[in-house]
């Protein structure tokens, strides 16, 4: 019941899904956690938030985002009440990812070898060639056990209807982690006492886990292989997490400028030499990775290092190539996927695409424009983007001719209404839309998923785009324990 | 350790040991210019930190105030305290997992301070001595946590040779500039004011009172600067420390690369321990003063190619 005055000026939205309430009633998941904050008085919740605010700031937990060559530390907006997962919901949820996942990099593995999915006629060869993200260079390149997608952010969301959609799997260069553990570690500052006493299941292991796989995949016979996170370098604005990590794992952290190729094998330059490295964690985006071969004006990567992946003298998190199964047009087929390569039926949902290189979806797109998401089919971060019912009419227009010109790289999904969340703003809670982000770690042994993940949140009332770079901001997610 | 994470933070304790000692040098200026406005000038000083033109020059150093906020605060001036700061802490971001968190939130402090309209307000319109004292206290902090948090492993060895050879950079050139522009007073030893002044800027003062009771002439405070080995700015005892870290540092080098360095280090040291310099020859002095300056150089630049990979 909504007695209290915190919880009673809160207004549920129609036809959202509310993750907290359900027609005016607390849902279970949720019981244990507001009676822990429903008797504090208005004034603790406001310092909490402060002191939320505060402990980011101190502890560096920024980005830094650089205008007229001067750089301005901003923090990554944190809501200080959690979004909380029920224990059944999330089994689903883990077996969902975990089944995508597996299609995913069995895909990858086909489509960069024998091509039987294309050769049955399950996915036009054209979507395929004609995906920018499809790296030639990939063709009958052995990784070592056969794993692309070591790592990937699967972007989920909740429809008015309570079902979760995949709406992205991120199988390239997946960001956020460091915010799902920096964020828990706030939430236990905050409010002290409340995670075990709420059966809340620890995320801290991730960085153990991820640490595991790459040392697994060193294939030279050393007992200790050298495992190095690369990173595009301090101007990057997910530096943060890469010292993060790197930390946490006790790594070294390297920049394209550190590392050298000599006869097909990869090495750092140290004070005292040069040092062999066997496995690379890397966070620079694949054009980026070897100037002799993807793109001859990138200073960020190494030159050679593609031979040397090639030839299997270094491992290289994640693959290369990945980025065809994040096409968002391939998206569209991997129910399809999932039938064909597990014989099985997929778990969670996709959002229904339409690809507008299909002139009767186009069509019929255009006619509904307002009621559609438009995406670019090779971009992420929220960029790229059209939401039709918010958009101006010369947006769409504008939208109208990109798409005639080069109708391969749009796609269009009707719009979903993302569910929302409480967030404390301003001083009283106010309903804003979330998505959930959990990460999945895809090792020699198997695929683990840490219990928890990213949410993120749409600050702006009414907004549907949680992405940082829009303005978004994020949020403790809680997966309770049985 | 990676070559380039070792020229990172070695650079970043230079960084910061310069702005501690310029910032020493402005404060000991800028009490001289209170002291004795009527044979004083900040011409010295804005040579050294920045590069005016004749005309900014002349424009610029009857206005005590503007001085100031050109040397410590202007971001157009590549030598200036803010500048020094900002690349120590850029520096210290990209060797975040290099040093420890306390190290890293002292240069974060240190940095919002120096932007702050509060430290501005006072360098421009109040008190600039204490400005420039809220800022020194956070190099100091600095210091301490270095001392207290860091391992002492090899990037210890780099942070701390960082320092020294800054400091033996800086301890060169503050008594040459000192020297070469009182050169007559120096000489005489009548006017003690010259001599106090530098002995301030090298935070020597004190211990010279003590060592010396009192007594001011220019060999000893010659000597004091040189040779004093209690005297953490001494040029000896900056250079005898150089090569006791240097030395831990064998295991982690190549051998070729140790060799060489050892050699220059120990060349340098000696060359300074059993120099004969007077104050009543200036020019031996100075030419002194220039060879040691030009051998400290070729050391950081033979760190530079054998250790931090640089060409």
């Amino acid at each position: 019941m909504k007695e209290h005055a915190l919880l009673h000026a809160y207004q549920e939205q129609p036809n959202v899904w509310d993750e907290m309430f359900h027609a005016e009633h607390i849902r279970p998941e949720y019981r244990s956690f507001v009676s822990a904050i429903e008797n504090l008085p208005h004034a603790e919740m406001t310092r909490k938030d402060e002191l939320a605010k505060k402990l980011f700031m101190s502890q560096g937990i920024t980005f830094t985002v650089y205008n007229s060559g001067e750089g301005i530390e901003k923090i990554f907006p944190f809501d200080i009440i959690p979004r909380i997962i029920q224990h059944q919901e999330w089994k689903h949820i883990e077996a969902g990812i975990k089944q995508r996942l597996l299609a995913l990099n069995i895909f990858l593995k086909d489509i960069y070898h024998q091509q039987f999915i294309v050769k049955d006629g399950v996915i036009p060869a054209a979507l395929i060639y004609s995906c920018p993200q499809f790296l030639r260079e990939m063709v009958n390149v052995q990784v070592p056990y056969d794993i692309y997608t070591h790592i990937a952010g699967v972007d989920l969301i909740r429809d008015a209807d309570g079902q979760f959609y995949v709406l992205e799997d991120n199988l390239r260069t997946p960001s956020g982690v460091s915010y799902m553990l920096e964020n828990r570690s706030i939430t236990s500052r905050i409010f002290p006492d409340l995670l075990p006493k709420s059966n809340v299941q620890p995320v801290k292991d991730y960085p153990d886990l991820l640490f595991r796989n790459l040392l697994a995949l060193g294939n030279r016979h050393v007992s200790d292989p050298t495992v190095v996170l690369l990173s595009p370098g301090i101007y990057n604005s997910a530096y943060f997490e890469h010292t993060t990590l790197a930390r946490l794992m006790g790594i070294e952290l390297v920049e394209g400028r550190d590392l050298i190729v000599h006869n097909h094998h990869v090495f750092m330059k140290t004070t005292k030499g040069l040092r062999q490295v066997d496995v690379i964690y890397r966070r620079v985006d694949d054009e980026f990775l070897d100037p002799l071969v993807f793109r001859p004006d990138s200073a960020l990567g190494v030159p050679g290092i593609y031979a040397a992946y090639r030839k299997g003298n270094v491992a290289i998190v994640n693959a290369m190539g990945n980025g065809v199964a994040d096409d968002k047009a391939v998206y569209s087929y991997v129910p399809e996927m999932i039938r064909y390569y597990l014989n099985e039926e997929p778990i969670l949902k996709t959002v229904p695409t339409y690809q507008m290189s299909n002139p009767d979806q186009r069509n019929m797109v255009f006619e509904r424009m307002d009621k559609m998401v438009i995406k670019r089919t090779n971009e992420s971060g929220g960029y790229g983007m059209l939401i039709g019912s918010s958009a101006t009419e010369e947006q769409m227009q504008a939208f109208r001719e990109a798409i005639t010109e080069d109708p391969r790289s749009f796609i269009a999904q009707p719009i979903i209404s993302l569910s929302s969340t409480p967030c404390y703003i301003n001083g009283v809670l106010q309903p804003r839309r979330v998505d959930l982000r959990p990460f999945a770690l895809y090792g020699p042994g198997g695929i683990d998923i840490v219990p928890g993940g990213l949410t993120r949140v749409a600050l702006q009332e009414g907004s549907l785009v949680v992405n940082s770079s829009q303005g978004g901001g994020s949020k403790d997610t809680w997966v309770l324990g049985e | 350790m990676l070559s380039r994470v070792a020229d990172t933070i070695y650079w970043l304790a230079r960084y910061m040991e310069r702005t501690q000692a310029m910032l020493q040098v402005i404060r000991i200026y800028y009490q001289a210019s209170q002291d004795s406005p009527h044979d004083f000038s900040w011409r010295p000083v804005l040579y050294s930190y920045g590069h005016l033109s004749a005309e900014e020059l002349a424009a610029t150093e009857g206005d005590t105030a503007r001085v100031l906020a050109h040397l410590i605060l202007d971001k157009h001036n590549d030598a200036s305290a803010y500048n020094n700061v900002l690349q120590a802490r850029e520096n210290a971001r990209s060797a975040q997992d290099h040093i420890t968190r306390d190290v890293w939130q002292c240069l974060n402090d240190y940095y919002h301070a120096i932007r702050s309209e509060e430290i501005a307000q006072q360098i421009r319109y109040g008190d600039p001595m204490s400005g420039i004292d809220a800022l020194m206290r956070h190099g100091l902090v600095f210091t301490g946590a270095v001392q207290n948090t860091m391992p002492r492993d090899e990037g210890y060895g780099y942070l701390t040779m960082g320092r020294l050879l800054e400091r033996a950079l800086q301890t060169t050139d503050i008594l040459r500039i000192r020297w070469a522009n009182n050169a007559d007073s120096m000489t005489s030893g009548l006017d003690a004011p010259e001599l106090r002044y530098l002995l301030h800027s090298l935070f020597g003062h004190e211990l010279y009172l003590k060592t010396y009771r009192g007594n001011f002439n220019p060999d000893s405070v010659l000597q004091f600067v040189l040779h004093n080995s209690h005297f953490a700015h001494s040029l000896s005892s900056c250079l005898s420390r150089l090569s006791w870290y240097f030395e831990r540092l064998r295991a982690d080098s190549l051998p070729e690369s140790y060799e060489r360095l050892e050699f220059m280090v120990g060349r340098l040291a000696n060359h300074v321990k059993y120099s004969t310099v007077s104050a009543a020859e200036p020019e031996q002095l100075n030419d002194f003063l220039l060879e040691t300056r030009q051998e400290l150089l070729d050391v950081a630049v033979a760190f530079g190619k054998y250790y931090f990979g640089r060409s």
